[in-house]
């Protein structure tokens, strides 16, 4: 059974030897970049010109790919066929069906967008594949995030396969009461009160219990924490960042100018 | 109601080949206790009595049913299965509607129900607390609660998967008084247990099982003194057999009446 | 002076009906070990709790009464603090596990980080402690991924290694089998003869008999009995309390009403005072 659920995947790149942060700023200078670009085909350029050479670039393309193939094409691409249809535009018709119909502009702006969704995703996953979350919380935490949102983070990310686990148990032992679990859409409401009651009811004993235990290890001091292992931040690091901050800045700013 | 197994063979979709051709038969009215290491396949192969688990081969018969056939729903009816976290059971706002859960899933007439959900109160000493959350209970006494439970079920196997954890001795005695009381019944019962010490006072057939298959099976008079071969799957004798190894009986003791027997015979 | 000094103490959980310890006073010596039995419901963990500070602080509650440990009054300090001199490891090891770290060896650290320590000397205590509880070869894996009794050894770690003047232990192995029960031991013993003051709730009268060196009977929230394993753990009045005695006690028990038991041989706890008795019974005819 998986222990945990992250995306992370183990190598040594050049992304994942970026500081987390250098990251998290690059995820959203793309997003800003990408939504708020001049040009309809920039968001398409920044997949093509930047996020694919960075998978590359931080050695898990194919994971990345395979990311692609099954969450994000068939989302994009559903998005983008219901914003041509659906989309007000009035301009020249290309195409009829039925009572709706798909003009040059309703392709432009489904492409637009469905590019700038394309960016957001793929540069978290491209965050998610190269950081493991401890990491990422624990540099966060260190630049002032709350210790208890981190905690929150990485317990959630631990716990829930736990509980997956827990609820399988659930199924049985009701099961080996009787409990019927097929059924039709009625017997199976009636089986979610048996099923989700221990699990959540059984959570609220074990979430004292654990509260407890991080007290007894002091979770709640005020003294000023320190921290097991040394992220590294070099100058490449901060380069980078206020780099990726100027080509922001410059973005935005050309919507004004032009 | 008796149990068989035929070479049932169990690998899990991890790859674990957990159950690697166990036989055995099973006599309605037996007592038995499965022990062994963790991971030697106690859990698994009793998963497979009330159809939980399915055989990838060979067949396990409850009577004259193929639990390859049935569901575990129906399967229910025959095997009440207790577990070992009573929090992964409970759920009611009270004690009574919780034991009752079992029983009308069997589609039992409701008076039938009632007389059942009373004599499971009785037997587990919760009358008292009938009308109380379990969960405004101690461990202690949701651990009685979800043995009510299946109590009520009146099944005629019943499987107690760790009874006794975390329990203090005033509730162990109950939970023997329990299995003394189904025993009375003509029921059969299987527990899976590490408190060895409460397998030797109550069951009389010990099956150990190691790395997937049964090690040893017969009387727990005879099971219980083959010392180091209980120690393969690490599991130590009961406390009063041990004294009377240390002591060189000549019988292997599992009570205090059969240790005195033998030390009344040596002078 | 006592390291540890209870008097006196009336505690009450918020929305209880009554007492869960009533007028208990309780002094334990540097590097004592003290164990406490009773019947579930009597007050072993809330006296746990208690001295871990987590009485009143966490379950808030009308506490009477003082407890001080060290030059620390409860009352007076702050949860933070009193951690840092009484570690608490309690029943269920997964409920332990905080969550925060992927593993063991960061899990270890992470009351060191909490508190401040400087990253050369949280290495150090780490692969200290965790050579002490025999767990180094766990380091990299993750807490999630261990057996019951690795858990427990892990969470015993995590304490030790905020090095506390007092370990307070609820009842550790209730929930482990034989060989997690005789590991944890193994650790507790070992940290014993290093000088740590041990408080241990159990109902293990066996592994009690081996290591205490003073017990307590609780019921109903107060101190029924106290005195040396031999004299607490085979008293008759322990069935009255709703405490078993040991297989072996029992035993030895059956023997003297029959009269065959010693004269002046003391009642056993353990199988090799048990063995000595009844190979003097054999020996003697």
């Amino acid at each position: 059974m998986t222990q945990q659920l992250t995306f992370y995947i183990d190598r040594d790149s050049q992304l994942h030897r970026l500081n987390p942060l250098t990251k998290i700023v690059l995820v959203f200078s793309f997003i800003i970049i990408a939504f708020t670009g001049p040009w309809y085909l920039l968001p398409a350029v920044l997949i093509v010109l930047a996020i694919i050479p960075l998978s590359f670039l931080g050695r898990i393309q194919k994971e990345y790919a395979a990311a692609t193939r099954k969450l994000l094409l068939p989302v994009v691409g559903f998005l983008f066929v219901m914003q041509s249809l659906f989309h007000p535009d009035t301009g020249e018709i290309l195409l009829k069906l039925w009572f709706l119909d798909i003009s040059v502009g309703s392709l432009r702006y489904a492409f637009l967008t469905a590019s700038r969704i394309f960016v957001m995703v793929s540069a978290f996953i491209l965050l998610l594949l190269t950081t493991h979350p401890s990491v990422l919380m624990s540099d966060l935490t260190r630049r002032g995030l709350s210790g208890s949102f981190a905690y929150v983070i990485t317990s959630t990310l631990q716990i829930l396969p736990q509980m997956r686990a827990k609820a399988s148990t659930i199924i049985d032992a009701q099961r080996s009461r009787g409990l019927d679990t097929e059924g039709g859409y009625r017997q199976r409401v009636r089986a979610l009160l048996p099923l989700a009651g221990p699990l959540v009811f059984g959570s609220l004993v074990e979430v004292e219990e654990r509260a407890i235990a991080i007290e007894a290890r002091a979770f709640t001091s005020t003294q000023p924490k320190t921290y097991l292992t040394e992220i590294p931040d070099t100058p490449l690091d901060r380069t980078i960042r206020w780099s990726l901050v100027v080509l922001t800045i410059l973005t935005v700013g050309s919507n004004l100018w032009l | 109601m008796d149990i068989k197994i035929q070479d049932l063979h169990h690998t899990y979709p991890s790859g674990v080949h957990a159950l690697q051709g166990i036989t055995c038969e099973i006599p309605a009215g037996d007592l038995v206790a499965v022990v062994g290491q963790n991971g030697s396949g106690k859990t698994t192969l009793v998963k497979h009595l009330n159809g939980l688990l399915k055989p990838d081969r060979g067949e396990v018969f409850i009577g004259t049913w193929s639990t390859e056939k049935q569901s575990v729903a129906r399967l229910a009816t025959r095997v009440g299965y207790v577990f070992q976290n009573p929090d992964e059971q409970l759920f009611t706002k009270s004690v009574q509607q919780e034991i009752s859960f079992g029983p009308r899933n069997l589609g039992y007439p409701e008076e039938k129900v009632q007389e059942l959900v009373e004599q499971a109160l009785c037997i587990t000493d919760l009358t008292d607390a009938r009308e109380t959350n379990p969960y405004d209970l101690s461990p202690t006494w949701r651990k009685m609660v979800a043995l009510a439970s299946i109590i009520a079920m009146d099944t005629p196997i019943v499987i107690f998967d760790e009874p006794t954890t975390g329990q203090d001795a005033a509730s162990i005695d109950r939970i023997g008084e329990v299995v003394e009381l189904l025993r009375g019944q003509g029921k059969t019962l299987l527990t899976i247990s590490h408190d060895i010490d409460f397998c030797a006072d109550h069951f009389q057939r010990v099956i150990a099982m190691a790395e997937g298959k049964i090690l040893l099976d017969g009387p727990a008079g005879q099971v219980l003194g083959e010392v180091e071969q209980l120690a393969n799957t690490y599991v130590d004798p009961p406390q009063i057999t041990r004294l009377g190894l240390e002591l060189g009986l000549e019988h292997t003791v599992l009570s205090e009446g059969e240790l005195l027997k033998e030390i009344r015979k040596m002078i | 002076m006592a390291l540890i000094d209870i008097k006196n103490l009336t505690y009450q959980y918020p929305i209880t009906d009554r007492p869960a310890l009533r007028d208990l006073s309780l002094k334990v010596e540097e590097n004592e070990f003290l164990a406490v039995i009773g019947r579930n419901g009597a007050g072993k963990s809330t006296l746990c709790y208690t001295l871990a500070g987590f009485v009143p602080h966490f379950f808030r509650g009308d506490l009477q009464g003082t407890v001080r440990v060290g030059e620390k009054e409860s009352a007076e300090s702050t949860l933070n603090e009193w951690v840092l001199q009484v570690g608490l490891v309690f029943q269920n090891p997964f409920n332990q596990i905080s969550g925060s770290k992927f593993t063991v060896y960061e899990e270890i650290a992470f009351g060191l980080e909490n508190i401040g320590i400087p990253r050369e000397e949280m290495h150090q205590r780490v692969e200290d402690i965790m050579s002490r509880t025999g767990i180094t070869d766990l380091g990299d894996r993750s807490p999630y991924a261990l057996s019951g009794g690795q858990q427990q050894r892990v969470a015993l770690a995590s304490i030790l290694v905020m090095e506390p003047r007092v370990l307070v232990l609820d009842e550790p192995t209730s929930q482990l089998d034989p060989i997690g029960t005789r590991q944890v031991f193994q650790v507790i013993k070992s940290m014993s003869g290093r000088g740590m003051t041990v408080v241990l709730a159990e109902h293990k009268l066996e592994w009690i008999a081996e290591f205490a060196d003073r017990v307590i009977a609780l019921q109903d929230g107060k101190i029924i009995l106290e005195g040396s394993p031999g004299e607490v753990l085979t008293s008759p009045r322990l069935d009255d309390i709703g405490i078993a005695p040991s297989r072996y006690t029992r035993a030895a028990r059956a023997a003297k009403e029959e009269g065959l038991w010693p004269a002046g041989q003391p009642l056993p706890v353990r199988l090799e005072e048990a063995r000595q008795g009844f190979q003097r019974i054999i020996d003697g005819h």
